[in-house]
């Protein structure tokens, strides 16, 4: 019963509301990416820029602490090809991972 | 403009946790500059773009794609209900749906658990059953997460993934009737029109049937007397209230009854915490068991004063701020002005219901000098917020004590 009234305050029904309210056609245009990735002398930079931004912007990096060690980078890596399917070689991986913790992570400036 | 720009970036740098209360946002978002706007939010590698995407103003980009948007704290100060054009923003996958026509959308209702599966358009959802009304906050799992210390990796969301509105629409157990519903049902998954780039990792929640069938959670078509913006899920959108924003479903366009447990990604092993009371553990550490997110914890926030704000002494400042928790209600707001070392009670405002965000004010006459201001909720069966923040590997449900320090002078 206490529950039953405590519900009776939370959700009052609405009776007017809605009525057989059409609905409308929605389109949208969104903005284009408002980061790259950083430049790097490091290999891995060109197979990051040819995988990583095919699914997402360069802000998923850019805004990590910079504590973020090696060992997240590779399992992103990883669950980027095992979870969402990303067409990443594997050989590609260990170089892709060095430039991330290298531009992004705790290894700047090594 | 540029200087009125660098101005609001000073006082932000200069500021903290709720020194974004300084920015005039309107003015930046309407003048076009060569420089995107930025902020600087009070922790390291903080700085972030504002950018007016469809339908909203300028908001502090997370992420562009998925898009990802986080609300300005000064907002929360404006009203108990957060706009439509400020509401945060939170994809998982980037294919997000950038056209729907509202008339020719269905939802697939269906699955081994039901006896009739049936195609549910929007018309019918609005027509065919009674409306149901309720205000409720909607907050990111993450909120707050880039104020972790030791600081942990993911969104780095400052407090602003978080929001008020007033939806309408049906509460899913109505819908759920027509489908005739087995004794085998064990949960009900959720899925929009959004899609993963590659196909993996869709982004599909799952409730335990007697949750989904709880008659609150509801298939909302409206937000704040209009139709849901397309970047928070039109034109359906799950509201699953006192439970973070990782349930609530945008673009909702399947529902499925199922006879067993729902394993994909975003149940486990993504938005998990750890399995004990305090949804914690020490930091740097790693739970033995973990759990699906579920209800919010308490929360409360002063949001007339930002941290480092200036008062004037010997004059009587009004301290205002909002509380909330997971659907008991707020029973107490409790402030400090040293800084916890005594307490006094503040005056609770509007109800809007226990869903909902809740005001709280105090009246504080600071003799000149400086003052550490905290609150701390308690809801209505006694849990509060911690006066230490607690800590878990994914960076969810930080409730700890907010501090503000001010001077009088």
């Amino acid at each position: 019963m206490k529950r039953l009234s405590r519900l009776a305050a939370a959700i009052a029904a609405v009776a007017l509301v809605a009525g057989p309210g059409a609905s409308i056609a929605k389109s949208i245009t969104l903005p284009s990416d408002g980061v790259q990735m950083k430049a790097s002398p490091l290999p891995g930079y060109a197979k990051a820029q040819a995988n990583c931004v095919a699914c997402h912007s360069a802000e998923y990096m850019l805004y990590q602490p910079p504590t973020a060690p090696r060992g997240y980078w590779d399992a992103m890596v990883k669950r980027m090809k095992t979870v969402f399917n990303a067409p990443i070689n594997d050989a590609d991986m260990p170089a892709i991972v060095d430039y991330l913790v290298k531009t992004y992570g705790n290894e700047q400036g090594k | 403009m540029k200087e009125d720009t660098n101005r609001a970036r000073r006082r932000l740098l200069a500021g903290g946790a709720g020194a974004l209360a300084a920015v005039g946002l309107g003015s930046l978002g309407r003048t076009a500059l060569a420089q995107t706007p930025v902020v600087d939010l009070p922790i390291v590698n903080g700085r972030r773009n504002l950018v007016a995407y469809p339908e909203k103003r300028p908001l502090i980009v997370l992420t562009s794609r998925p898009v990802q948007l986080e609300t300005p704290f000064d907002v929360f100060n404006q009203g108990l209900i957060t706009p439509n054009d400020a509401f945060f923003v939170r994809y998982h996958n980037a294919g997000i749906p950038t056209q729907i026509d509202g008339d020719k959308h269905v939802i697939r209702i269906g699955g081994n658990a039901v006896g009739k599966p049936f195609e549910l358009s929007l018309a019918d959802l609005r027509t065919r059953f009674k409306p149901v009304e309720i205000v409720a906050v909607n907050q990111c799992s993450g909120n707050s997460r880039a104020l972790f210390s030791p600081r942990v990796t993911g969104g780095q969301l400052t407090n602003g993934a978080m929001g008020n509105a007033r939806w309408v629409g049906v509460p899913l157990k109505d819908v759920l009737a027509r489908a005739e519903i087995r004794n085998s049902a064990r949960q009900v998954t959720f899925n929009g029109l959004d899609t993963a780039v590659f196909g993996g990792g869709d982004f599909v929640k799952a409730l335990d049937v007697s949750h989904a069938l709880d008659g609150e959670v509801m298939l909302a078509y409206q937000m704040n007397g209009a139709d849901i913006p397309m970047l928070n899920g039109y034109p359906v959108k799950l509201v699953v209230p006192g439970y973070y924003g990782t349930y609530w479903v945008k673009h909702l366009s399947e529902i499925e009854v199922i006879d067993h447990e729902f394993e994909g990604f975003w149940m486990k092993p993504a938005y998990r915490i750890p399995d004990n009371a305090c949804a914690c553990v020490e930091p740097g550490t790693a739970p033995a068991q973990t759990r699906p997110i579920g209800r919010f914890n308490v929360r409360s926030f002063i949001t007339s004063l930002p941290n480092g704000a200036r008062v004037r002494a010997g004059e009587q400042a009004v301290v205002r701020g909002i509380a909330f928790d997971g659907g008991q209600g707020v029973r107490e707001v409790a402030y400090s002005t040293d800084g916890g070392q005594s307490w006094r009670e503040a005056k609770l405002g509007e109800d809007l219901g226990r869903y909902s965000f809740r005001e709280f004010s105090f009246a504080f006459t600071p003799e000149r000098g400086s003052y550490e201001l905290c609150v701390r909720a308690w809801n209505r069966s006694g849990q509060s917020q911690p006066m230490e923040a607690l800590w878990q590997p994914a960076g969810y449900m930080r409730n700890v004590v907010e501090r503000v320090a001010v001077t009088a002078a």
